[in-house]
């Protein structure tokens, strides 16, 4: 088995969203070149097409993509689970195929949401049960075991069967079932499906204090683009088997930011009961031909209009030519995509088509297998 | 990497490493493992309490059926053969405990979604079915044990019972059941819906066990057979394990060991092959 590249970009390092100290140390999760094929010959399936990342302690990855695009197949390539037609993977420098009981000892999976805990048994005798085939005597988690339940919300509930628990509450035994013992990388695979607000945010906070406060490294995937905008320090999007973007959630949208505004404007003699457009046709064609304004909405002594801008600093501009116009301005607000928007232009909506590719400067990754930041 | 001998690490070393850190780890023994195995199947049956009572009333009630029915058609025939009878359905329950404890485990945790969970335990898969495989061995010879006192008392036989003597007997006779359930476990990783083949398997397993070993000779290969043989001659006529031909012994030992361990090769074979079709967690 080949080692891990030792050299990681500084475009990588940059994209896990740490600080230059923590960038230098091994790396919790390392994968290179790994792939997955399933089937032969005309029925083959590429599920994992040569996917590599670095992921250093302590950071959240969200892992994205289409139904279908592999997300699933990736994390149990990573974990051993699915056995890879290629690559390496390394958790805190334990090889998962070649040497899978010390990397096993170092990552917590939750794999099929509330399902992969015991209904049958208490919320504290799965945590036990976990523990201990987790490599870890029930007693000396005990401590973890009465925090975590503290942290899910589960603590009066500790002593029921999982079967009496709502969806939410077991999808959280699950989860704490996963980190029942002092894991450095937990892999956690659509972790807050179906779960109601409240569960979802208790979720959210968890992950975010196991990130920061215990420096757990976690990879999760998911279709709730809320939870990833929140929760992730850096996101993976997959089509098609490859990574096709690895970045910062909030370099990602300022790559697909177009500084959009919806502007409201009136004429400053505008009376309440004024029944005339407070734009004449001349401001609307120069705005039209200035900015490439699509249309304008009029509301009684308000007119309303969208106006994508490219350069932050021609909004100056607009604002000089409206009050040129005698215009007032009611409100600008900001037409940012968020990370779902950036999902959709990324996977062309549905993910049936190939990418678009967004444009030199973003950090994404090419189809060619070459260095994937 | 080489996907064909990425087993579940059975050799490879465990326990804390260079760079852990703070992170403390490690603190769990295999008799921490044996515990949460047994802990969980006492719990299990618990919870299950029908399906306990259930399973040990029909044990109890098949014997009846066979001993009464059988005594109503065959009267003195049956009376002359009830030693066997009962040393046989002893070891049925046992074997037929020990091969589905196996054999369903896997089924059930792959249905429970746990299979995978179970899978990526740092004392490695191999170990954890293992200590499974021995709370299961315990509670066969448990039930073997309430099956037998109930048949001796419902009957009014007697039977030598030199303990020592038949608690080896008994565990080398189960050994290849054991693999056979290791064998049926991994084509129900491969292929899912195998419960029919276990129904069968309860009739495969009395033929086993009944198999005219006397008569002919090379019938004692077969799984089981060998160990029946034994068990019944040290119930029925009170022979000590060290009053055995050593040959005897020794082909007693090697189908267990053989049959055991080829049930578990084949296990590890198919449970690779599943991994590398990606059938691990599907049910």
């Amino acid at each position: 088995m080949t080692t891990a590249p030792e050299a990681v970009s500084d475009e990588r390092e940059s994209a896990d969203g740490r600080d230059d100290a923590s960038v230098e140390a091994e790396p919790a999760l390392s994968v290179s070149g790994l792939s997955k094929t399933f089937g032969d010959g005309d029925e083959a399936v590429r599920a994992v097409d040569d996917v590599s990342l670095d992921v250093q302690p302590g950071t959240v990855v969200g892992v994205l993509g289409p139904n279908g695009a592999g997300k699933t197949t990736l994390i149990k390539s990573i974990l051993g689970l699915v056995v890879a037609d290629e690559g390496d993977v390394r958790v805190a420098g334990a090889d998962v195929y070649d040497d899978p009981r010390p990397a096993y000892a170092r990552v917590g999976a939750m794999l099929e949401g509330a399902r992969n805990v015991y209904w049958r048994l208490t919320v504290r005798e799965n945590l036990e049960y976990f523990a201990a085939i987790g490599g870890e005597s029930p007693a000396a988690v005990r401590e973890r075991h009465d925090a975590l339940l503290e942290q899910l919300s589960l603590a009066d509930k500790a002593d029921e069967t999982v079967n009496d628990l709502s969806r939410g509450q077991k999808q959280k035994v699950s989860l704490a079932c996963a980190l029942a013992r002092n894991v450095e990388v937990a892999f956690l695979d659509e972790p807050t499906l179906g779960l109601d607000v409240e569960s979802s945010v208790d979720l959210r906070r968890e992950i975010r204090r196991l990130a920061d406060q215990e420096d757990t490294t976690i990879v999760l995937s998911s279709h709730d683009m809320d939870v990833v905008q929140a929760v992730c320090d850096r996101v993976v999007i997959m089509n098609g088997g490859e990574i096709v973007v690895d970045d910062t959630v909030s370099n990602l949208v300022d790559l697909f930011r177009t500084f959009t505004y919806r502007v409201v404007v009136g004429r400053t003699d505008a009376v309440a009961d004024a029944d005339d457009a407070p734009l004449d046709p001349d401001t609307r064609d120069r705005l039209r031909e200035t900015y490439a304004i699509d249309g304008f909405e009029d509301r009684g002594k308000w007119t309303a209009f969208e106006v994508s801008l490219g350069d932050p600093e021609r909004f100056y501009d607009l604002m000089d030519e409206l009050r040129g116009a005698d215009l007032v301005v009611n409100a600008v607000e900001s037409v940012d995509p968020d990370l779902e928007a950036v999902f959709l232009e990324l996977t062309n909506g549905d993910g049936s088509t190939p990418m678009s590719d967004p444009g030199e400067s973003g950090r994404t990754a090419g189809a060619d297998g070459g260095d994937r930041a | 990497m080489s996907p064909e001998t990425a087993g579940p690490g059975e050799s490879a070393a465990r326990g804390p490493r260079a760079g852990d850190g703070e992170r403390e780890r490690g603190t769990a023994t295999l008799g921490t493992l044996l515990w949460a195995q047994t802990k969980k199947r006492l719990l299990l049956m618990y919870r299950y309490p029908l399906n306990t009572l259930s399973g040990l009333a029909m044990t109890f009630l098949f014997f009846g059926m066979v001993f009464f029915g059988g005594r109503a058609v065959a009267g003195q025939a049956l009376t002359d053969s009830l030693g066997g009878i009962i040393v046989g359905y002893f070891l049925w329950s046992m074997a037929l405990g020990a091969f589905s404890g196996v054999a369903r485990s896997v089924t059930q945790e792959s249905e429970w979604g746990t299979l995978e969970q179970l899978y990526m335990s740092p004392f490695g898969y191999g170990r954890v079915m293992i200590a499974g495989i021995v709370v299961g061995l315990l509670e066969s010879v448990a039930w073997g044990a309430a099956t037998l006192a109930f048949m001796l008392a419902v009957t009014g036989k007697a039977l030598y019972l030199p303990v020592a003597t038949v608690a080896v007997l008994t565990v080398f006779a189960v050994a290849p059941a054991i693999g056979l359930g290791f064998f049926f476990g991994g084509l129900a990783l491969l292929y899912k819906r195998v419960e029919n083949i276990f129904n069968v398997m309860q009739f495969v397993l009395i033929g086993l066990i009944a198999a005219p070993t006397v008569g002919v000779v090379w019938l004692r290969l077969l799984p089981i057979a060998q160990g029946s043989y034994l068990l019944t001659l040290s119930m029925q006529e009170g022979i000590r394990l060290w009053e055995f031909p050593p040959t005897e012994l020794a082909l007693l030992a090697g189908t267990a060991v053989a049959y055991f361990g080829l049930g578990y090769a084949a296990f590890q074979r198919m449970a690779g092959r599943a991994r590398r079709q990606g059938l691990m967690g599907h049910y």
